[in-house]
């Protein structure tokens, strides 16, 4: 079973080469976007000199590790947002294009079951994704940082002060990697409903996914005057029960400015919360009825 | 003799159309059947209900495993080609080895590199890099590493060209089959596989039409070329099937004595596919 699991999932990842080109090309962008940027900068000499003596002399320890914490996390949002449009397309794929070109004849002719088969994509889906991700922001982080090392060491200031001392690495990865394994579980209703739709569907995956998502909200509005799909959909974007402040409240401009003492990332993060959450769980199973559905489809088509 | 393959009464349908149409036979250990039947007659329908990939009503044991519901369990002892084209595109050969390697208990990685040794399949290559050929010799060598009992062969060479299905049967005769393995296959090509197989099944229209035993087939069949007042007379033993040959009368009889027709012109065993014919045609009359 176990062995079965690492084969099937092996074979995700050399089918779907994107899973890791995806997170490298966007490493890749940000790298040279940040190294254009301080190219760009070093023309205006005067300006970043003072930036840098008043990052390295006014500023206290607690400034420098927030402004380089939101320097990362800011980074890693756009590494989340890919994976999560990565993850889309992961799943409207994983079950119809091997229904496309008939190699499902062929995997269904090997000893592995339909059910292994989709567990293996949901897996891929909603743990091998986040993890390839975090391991790519990870290493993206540390050429990031070594970059604006040498920008402030060529200007004249000392890294190993400004940065190394003051970066909250371990704090900024523990949380990212928490906030990309819930996030996944939080919204895994899509990944399920898309692998359904990715084993069902005779065409157009990406058209019979979405529009269910668009025009059954407006059905039952319509027709019921209710909205709680509608709502239901919304609160998964908006409503990650995974934090112990509100963000609203937390993000709130001035009050941010004001402090003066270090975020500590992981002290925001309640465990016990996302744990305790009805939601987290009547997520799970939602996806696990769609993900049923997918073995159903996949074993009683019978389809050439 | 034990039977791999028994069904009883095994129908399948799609809507009103009956695909497989209570179908009863016996497939025994050690043998080489035939099954052919024309297009949309039923038979990828029976070979997938045989391998699992469908249910269908009626008893069907495999391997006295029920197939649909204990596929994991059978698809360990059987394999299949269903067509050529099925083998992924994006996969590497060195991929597809390791992957076998790690979900089937019975296939030997050893085996599969001997076999691909003979051919140009290089190692590294991509499915997609393969020609036609060469990728039916990548699964060929795949399926014959598989310690199998039970061999089913849909269409395995549609598209090739003459020299390779030659070899495909050579290879599946030479290093596969040893008497103790059973192989099903169906294919248009009845011809080639005319002198490989044991055992011969028609299919039409969802029934089965014959089912024998290759040594059995001229007791029971022969066929008859004749003209004149002899073809008259032969006509009205109740031909099967009766065609026009370079201004003669081919006529093909079952269950007719064979010295009854002796006098009436030369009589002889009907090729396969031609008895095909008269079966499938002389059902339709």
């Amino acid at each position: 079973m176990i062995s079965n699991q690492i084969a099937l999932v092996r074979r995700e990842l050399w089918e779907h080469r994107s899973l890791y080109v995806t997170p490298a090309v966007v490493a890749l962008v940000m790298t040279l976007m940040l190294l254009t940027g301080y190219i760009f900068a070093s023309g205006y000499e005067e300006l970043v000199d003072i930036g840098i003596v008043g990052a390295q002399n006014i500023m206290g320890d607690g400034h420098r590790r927030m402004a380089l914490g939101a320097f990362l996390i800011g980074n890693t949002v756009v590494f989340i947002l890919a994976s999560g449009v990565l993850t889309v397309f992961y799943c409207l794929d994983a079950l119809y294009a091997e229904r496309k070109d008939k190699s499902i004849l062929f995997w269904r002719s090997l000893p592995v079951t339909d059910a292994e088969t989709i567990i293996s994509k949901l897996l891929t889906a909603l743990l091998v994704i986040p993890l390839i991700t975090f391991g790519v922001v990870v290493i993206a982080h540390l050429v990031n940082l070594v970059l604006t090392s040498i920008f402030v060491s060529i200007e004249g200031g000392s890294p190993a002060f400004m940065i190394w001392q003051s970066a909250p690495l371990l704090d900024v990865w523990a949380t990212v990697l928490i906030v990309m394994l819930a996030l996944p579980i939080w919204l895994s209703p899509f990944a399920g409903w898309f692998l359904f739709v990715s084993a069902w569907t005779k065409r157009s995956p990406l058209l019979t996914a979405f529009l269910p998502l668009v025009i059954v909200p407006m059905l039952e509005y319509f027709i019921l005057r209710t909205h709680f799909i509608g709502d239901a959909i919304d609160e998964r974007f908006t409503q990650l029960p995974l934090f112990s402040v509100d963000p609203e409240v937390f993000f709130d401009e001035k009050a941010l400015a004001a402090r003066t003492d270090a975020i500590n990332l992981l002290e925001l993060v309640d465990l016990g919360k996302f744990l305790s959450s009805p939601g987290v769980w009547l997520g799970l199973v939602v996806c696990g009825l769609f993900a049923i559905a997918a073995i159903y489809v996949r074993r009683y088509r019978g389809e050439s | 003799m034990t039977s791999l393959v028994t069904a009883r009464n095994v129908s399948k349908r799609f809507g009103d159309v009956h695909a497989v149409d209570n179908v009863s036979f016996e497939i025994e250990k050690g043998k080489i059947m035939g099954l052919f039947g024309p297009n949309g007659a039923g038979k990828t329908t029976l070979l997938k209900a045989v391998l699992g990939l469908t249910d269908c009503e009626g008893q069907l044991s495999v391997l006295g495993l029920d197939p649909f519901k204990q596929r994991k369990e059978l698809i360990q002892n059987i394999c299949f080609i269903a067509d050529v084209a099925v083998l992924p595109r994006w996969i590497k050969v060195t991929q597809l080895l390791d992957f076998m390697e790690a979900t089937h208990p019975n296939f030997s990685r050893q085996r599969a590199e001997e076999l691909l040794s003979h051919t140009k399949v290089r190692s590294d290559a991509k499915v997609r890099e393969l020609s036609k050929g060469m990728v039916t010799q990548l699964h060929l060598s795949i399926i014959m590493a598989i310690d199998a009992k039970l061999l089913i062969l849909d269409e395995p060479t549609l598209g090739l060209d003459i020299i390779f299905r030659k070899e495909f049967y050579a290879n599946l005769l030479n290093d596969y089959f040893d008497g103790e393995r059973t192989i099903l296959i169906t294919t248009h090509q009845v011809e080639e596989i005319e002198n490989l197989m044991t055992d011969i099944m028609f299919i039409n229209d969802g029934k089965i039409i014959l089912d024998s035993s290759m040594e059995a087939l001229p007791e029971i069949y022969i066929e008859l070329m004749t003209a004149g007042e002899s073809a008259d007379k032969a006509r009205q033993l109740g031909p099967l099937h009766e065609r026009d040959v370079f201004g003669k009368k081919v006529m093909t009889f079952e269950g007719v004595d064979r010295e009854r027709l002796a006098g009436l012109g030369d009589a002889h065993t009907p090729s396969v596919a031609d008895l095909f014919v008269a079966k499938v045609k002389g059902a339709a009359a």
